[in-house]
């Protein structure tokens, strides 16, 4: 039994049913599992992903003929120590995505979980997949749920929102298939399979003129729909539209799409292009994501749109980390990838139950929430703390990897990037305090005499819990994940390192 | 029991505490108390018996490899981290008993209790850190638990606003720390504490800018000058959170790391180590002058006593002449001498030690005072509390006098060490020492007198009680330590501390003669005389009545600092933000979408359907081109 396969189809399949009208009650019922399925499924696989034989860093492969094997595409899944730990993240996120969506009060919900299903069957698809045609297939697939997700429960402005994060994300996919496609054809391996186009490559790699115009388009292709500096504009937009559940599976998981293809697919595959575009990349990320939309963070009033802007200042570390090059800052990248996955989607998660009880998202007409909602209060710190960097939460053993490694390669980046530790704490913390403590204003005590604030409900808590609990998991015992991450990196990145005359851009 | 288990013990059975605190006891306040507490009692325990049972090791885990890049977590348990260690664990176990009282009746004891164990576990983990990085970890770690802590009555303006401070402050000082580490990791290949001084030995570059950058950390935990700020704002948070953190361990922290990173280093860092703890000294002592919170005078006192500390460490205890071999560029080796200068860890760490002692008691003490009080804090609403709180009364005058440096208890021995070695080292700076001496016996009288004798001043104050057991326990405990924490002798031992810290003792310097008892009682008189001619017990300031631009001069100088990050904050870092917002929301969002809009508009008119249309279309295109996709790799056509 291919348990890779089984936890891409099964959220599809029971879409698939949803949508051929089950009983609503039954098809409720039969969503949990839709969710819970990839979840447990992931956590089976890292467990037995130390023992497992491998191929390629590739382990659990199996590949399938879907009739396109004229092209050179086949369906073939499988995992690697780079994307072992995203697909467990994004089965975790999305179960907690799928629990909060199903207890929540969405009109027309069936068609709600229905795309978000759809959503999670492309997610887990694009981390299985080594074929790069069904890596993208799989990114699409998910992507559009996104789309119709914004446009039609989305909150203020969801027409535009939509409307932006299309044409922003279907530029990015087409700028990023061009390349992909690109490297099908000047590989001269006349296939999508990863293991094949590395082998190829490797014996006889592409000149170094093809390898910076692919690597360019990739890097922003892919960097449009991670929210790259100046092409992010659609990201605070999109997810201060976004419905919860739909923020979380994006800003979370499908979000990472871009980083990963960088990781996976760009860096190994083009060395001479990547260290022809390091340095642009890395100051696009650090002097952009970093320190510019970490400023424009600070003036944030509306609260959602603060989590979306820190969601992009985060973006620009992962960036920074990618820009070097290296196993070192590589493996903080991924590490960063899923710190960020359930910290993002559990910020997504506690703003829209603030905004339940004081029914703004308005940050001025908030205060002492604490009071009426003490656990509500914990998570929301806890998880601007970890969002912030502090030790203890995942995110931090990602940050300090990567600036590790960024001090070799861009000293002067670094101390700017260090720098965004003052301003995301500034914005966070500010946040939190102006949310949580203080005293309550006069806009929250006539919300409170309409609607009394409760603390979190178990639906809330459930889903906070899931994605808490993995962010202290991985908080205090990183090796859970850097083991495998650092064995398949290590072995993938020789070409990169070797490529880039380190000694002279290290002295 | 073994070494490393026992040091494994102390630091996660705080951890366990405030784990099964958040799980299970949120409700449960009395049980909370008790467990935290326990903790605390197992914590100092095993310190102690660490500390004397000759316990010395060395333990490290790797905890996450990438590539070259290993992450270790290490314990290096030397005679510095056991004199720190059991600083730490006795006095947490005293205010964590204190609390017990002094928390009874709030609402959030157990939040409270699970906080100051996070706190223990953090603290102990920069105390055993064997490696930078780890104590980066834990250092970023005591700031959250002090953030929590500050922020117990968070429902008051002032306690939010005052956490968000401290931490902040923090993480600009924790800015140059961690750059500063990542430039010691990349100068000298590693972190490591035991594994620096063989780099360093073996003829590595030095740099003041490494170890002023990690100073930077100090100077926020430590709260040097400018990164003072935090501290006074900090006694928002209950009393004895104060003692524990914000006067006895945490703020000393800075001083502890410094004493660790000592093998970095050079004459310059040292020098301007010196400089900031000299001048935080003396305008801390200024400040605490015309404060009227008691709570405010022991933080202003906290401050200038950390700004001593810092500065004993940057005048440094001697310096040494190493022969070394010095490489040529030719090739050829030499034989020369290297000017080693070493810092002041002897004085800095006695200082700290006593300073722990008799700044806990006094800020319980204060606690005791405002707990009897009714929660008032102002000095000038006290009056009267000898006769009502003799306890309190007793144990706080041996505080005063032991900070005031009265010949033979502990705070006159650990002074002195310092004014001896900035006697020796630098006649400015032992000048501006010994004005900061009286000017600390001088505000010390004045909130003595003021606090305890004359009428009672208010309803609060006339109702007074002393504590039950649980608080005046450590009060006689701390007061004890403070009488006979400063004997030490010139071989390392001492009355309380045996041979247990001789590595840190006998860097002390011991000044001798009559001179020495003299100064100090001088010291002692003139402030002390100027605050009983200047104050009597009354509802007024009698600086403010009798010299009134003094007063205003030095009020002036304590909110200079306020006034000027405060205007930074609102009229500079806010503003900016404001226009680079206004502008991402114009130029991206206006502009470059639009001209974006145009170039799509290239692609042809299906493109541009797909973006003015509806988001069906999308839908269609997308599944048209699969259908289209699969039929051509089919061989359909």
């Amino acid at each position: 039994m291919d348990l890779l396969l089984i936890a891409i189809v099964s959220p599809l399949v029971l879409a698939l049913a949803m949508v051929l009208g089950l009983p609503k009650a039954l098809a409720r019922n039969l969503a949990y599992v839709g969710f819970a399925i990839p979840a447990i499924i992931g956590i089976v696989l890292w467990c037995q992903f130390g023992a497992a034989t491998k191929e390629s860093t590739y382990a659990f492969l199996t590949s399938y003929d879907t009739g396109l094997s004229g092209l050179g595409i086949n369906l073939t899944l499988g995992l690697n120590g780079i994307s072992m730990p995203l697909f467990v993240m994004a089965g975790i996120v999305g179960l907690a995505a799928g629990l909060y969506a199903l207890q929540s009060a969405a009109e027309r919900l069936n068609q709600y979980v229905t795309l978000l299903l759809i959503m999670q069957g492309g997610l887990m698809g694009v981390f299985a997949s080594v074929d790069v045609f069904f890596f993208y297939f799989f990114h699409e697939l998910a992507l559009i749920p996104t789309f119709i997700m914004v446009g039609i429960w989305g909150g203020r402005d969801r027409n535009y929102a939509a409307m932006k994060m299309t044409i922003y994300l279907t530029v990015g996919a087409m700028l990023s298939l061009i390349g992909l496609i690109a490297i099908y054809y000047t590989s001269g391996a006349q296939t999508f399979d990863m293991i094949a186009l590395r082998e190829a490559i490797a014996a006889d790699g592409l000149s170094t003129v093809a390898q910076r115009n692919i690597f360019g388009l990739l890097m922003f292709g892919f960097g449009i729909l991670v929210s790259l500096w100046p092409l992010h504009t659609w990201a605070p937009l999109g997810y201060g539209a976004a419905p919860s559940s739909a923020a979380m599976l994006h800003a979370g998981v499908l979000k990472k799409f871009g980083l990963y293809g960088l990781i996976q697919v760009a860096l190994p595959l083009l060395p001479e292009g990547a260290e022809h575009w390091a340095v642009i990349l890395a100051t696009l990320a650090v002097v952009g994501n970093v320190l510019i939309i970490g400023i424009v963070t600070i003036a944030q009033r509306d609260l959602k749109q603060l989590v979306g802007y820190s969601s992009v200042m985060h973006m620009g570390y992962a960036f920074l980390g990618v820009a070097c090059l290296s196993v070192v800052g590589v493996g903080g990248v991924v590490f960063m990838m899923v710190a960020h996955g359930f910290s993002a989607a559990l910020l997504f998660l506690l703003a829209p139950s603030v905004h339940h009880r004081t029914q703004t998202f308005d940050l001025d007409e908030m205060g002492g929430l604490v009071k009426h909602a003490p656990i509500l209060a914990a998570f929301f710190v806890a998880a601007t703390l970890a969002s912030i960097g502090l030790p203890g939460f995942a995110n931090f053993w990602g940050e300090l990897t990567i600036f590790v490694a960024a001090w070799k390669v861009f000293p002067t980046l670094t101390v700017i990037a260090i720098a965004g530790v003052v301003i995301s704490a500034i914005y966070g913390l500010r946040a939190a305090a102006k949310v949580f403590f203080g005293p309550q204003t006069e806009a929250f005590d006539k919300v409170l005499e309409e609607k009394p604030a409760t603390d979190l409900t178990w639906s809330e808590k459930l889903p906070a819990l899931l994605l808490l609990v993995a962010l202290l998991a991985f908080g205090f015992w990183p090796k859970l994940m850097t083991d495998s991450i650092n064995e398949s990196v290590a072995e993938i990145y020789p070409a990169v390192e070797s490529a880039v005359p380190g000694d002279v851009a290290r002295n | 029991m073994e070494s490393t288990q026992l040091a494994l013990l102390a630091l996660l059975t705080p951890l366990l505490s405030a784990t099964v605190i958040a799980l299970f006891l949120r409700r449960a306040g009395a049980l909370a108390s008790y467990l935290s507490t326990a903790a605390a009692g197992v914590v100092a325990i095993a310190a102690l018996m660490l500390a004397y049972g000759g316990h010395r090791f060395d333990a490290s885990a790797e905890w996450f490899t990438f590539g070259e890049f290993t992450l270790s977590l290490g314990i290096k348990f030397d005679d510095l981290a056991a004199l720190m260690l059991a600083v730490v664990g006795v006095v947490g176990f005293c205010v964590h008993l204190f609390s017990l009282g002094y928390m009874h009746d709030d609402g959030y004891r157990a939040r409270f209790f699970g906080g100051l164990s996070i706190f223990m576990f953090s603290m102990i983990g920069i105390v055993l850190a064997d490696n930078l990085f780890m104590m980066f970890i834990f250092w970023e770690l005591v700031g959250f638990s002090s953030y929590l802590l500050i922020n117990h009555y968070c429902l008051k303006q002032s306690a939010a606003d005052a956490s968000k401070k401290a931490f902040i402050v923090n993480r600009v000082g924790d800015f140059g720390f961690l750059i500063g580490i990542l430039m010691c990791y990349a100068a000298y290949g590693t972190v490591s504490l035991n594994e620096l001084p063989d780099v360093i030995a073996g003829g590595a570059m030095m740099s003041a800018v490494i170890p002023l950058l990690l100073f930077c950390g100090a100077m926020g935990k430590s709260a040097q000058m400018p990164l003072h700020v935090w501290l006074p704002d900090a006694m928002e948070g209950p009393t004895p959170v104060s003692a524990l953190i914000h006067a006895a361990t945490m703020v000393a922290a800075g001083i502890y790391m410094l004493c660790r990173i000592e093998v970095l280093m050079v004459a310059d860092a040292l020098n301007v180590i010196m400089w900031v703890g000299t001048i935080t000294a003396l305008y801390a002592a200024l400040c605490a002058v015309v404060q009227s919170d008691i709570k405010k005078v022991l933080a202003y006192s906290t401050l200038s006593q950390l700004g001593y500390m810092v500065a004993a460490f940057g005048l440094g205890s001697y310096q040494a002449a190493v022969p070394v071999e010095i490489g040529h560029a030719d090739g050829s080796m030499q034989m020369g001498e290297v000017f080693i200068m070493v810092g002041g860890v002897g004085a800095a760490m006695f200082h700290l030690t006593t300073h722990a002692f008799f700044k806990a008691l006094l800020f319980l003490g204060s606690g005791s005072v405002i707990h009897g009080c009714h929660h008032e804090q102002n000095i000038f609403k006290m009056g009267g509390l000898s006769k009502k709180m003799p306890i309190t009364f007793i144990t706080m005058t041996i505080g005063v006098l032991a900070i005031a440096g009265l010949p033979f208890l502990s705070g006159f021995y650990s002074k002195d060490a310092i004014l001896h070695l900035a006697g020796e080292q630098n006649s400015t700076i032992f000048a501006i020492l010994v004005v900061t001496a009286v000017l600390t016996s001088f505000y010390m009288f004045r909130m003595w007198r003021i606090t305890f004798f004359g009428e009672a001043r208010s309803d609060e104050a006339k109702k007074a009680h002393e504590g039950g057991l649980t608080m005046t326990l450590p009060l006689i405990g701390l007061a004890i330590l403070s009488i006979v924490g400063g004997y030490t002798g010139h071989n390392g031992e001492g009355l309380i501390y045996g041979a247990a810290f001789a590595d840190v003792w006998s860097q002390i310097p011991h000044p001798a003669g009559i001179g020495v008892f003299i100064k100090s009682i001088a010291i002692l008189a003139v402030g002390a005389g100027l605050a009983f001619a200047l104050y009597k017990p009354g509802p007024s300031d009698g600086l403010a009545t009798k010299v009134p631009a003094a007063f205003m001069g030095l009020t002036l100088l304590k909110e200079s600092f306020d006034k000027g990050y405060d205007y930074y904050v609102a009229k500079i870092q806010d503003r900016f933000a404001m226009v680079l917002n206004f502008l991402e929301q114009i130029l991206l969002s206006g502009l470059i979408i639009r001209g974006l809009a145009g170039v799509v508009g290239l692609f042809g008119l299906g493109a541009r359907a797909l973006h003015t249309g509806s988001l069906h279309t999308y839908v269609y295109w997308f599944l048209l081109g699969a259908v289209l996709l699969w039929g051509f790799a089919g061989g359909l056509f």
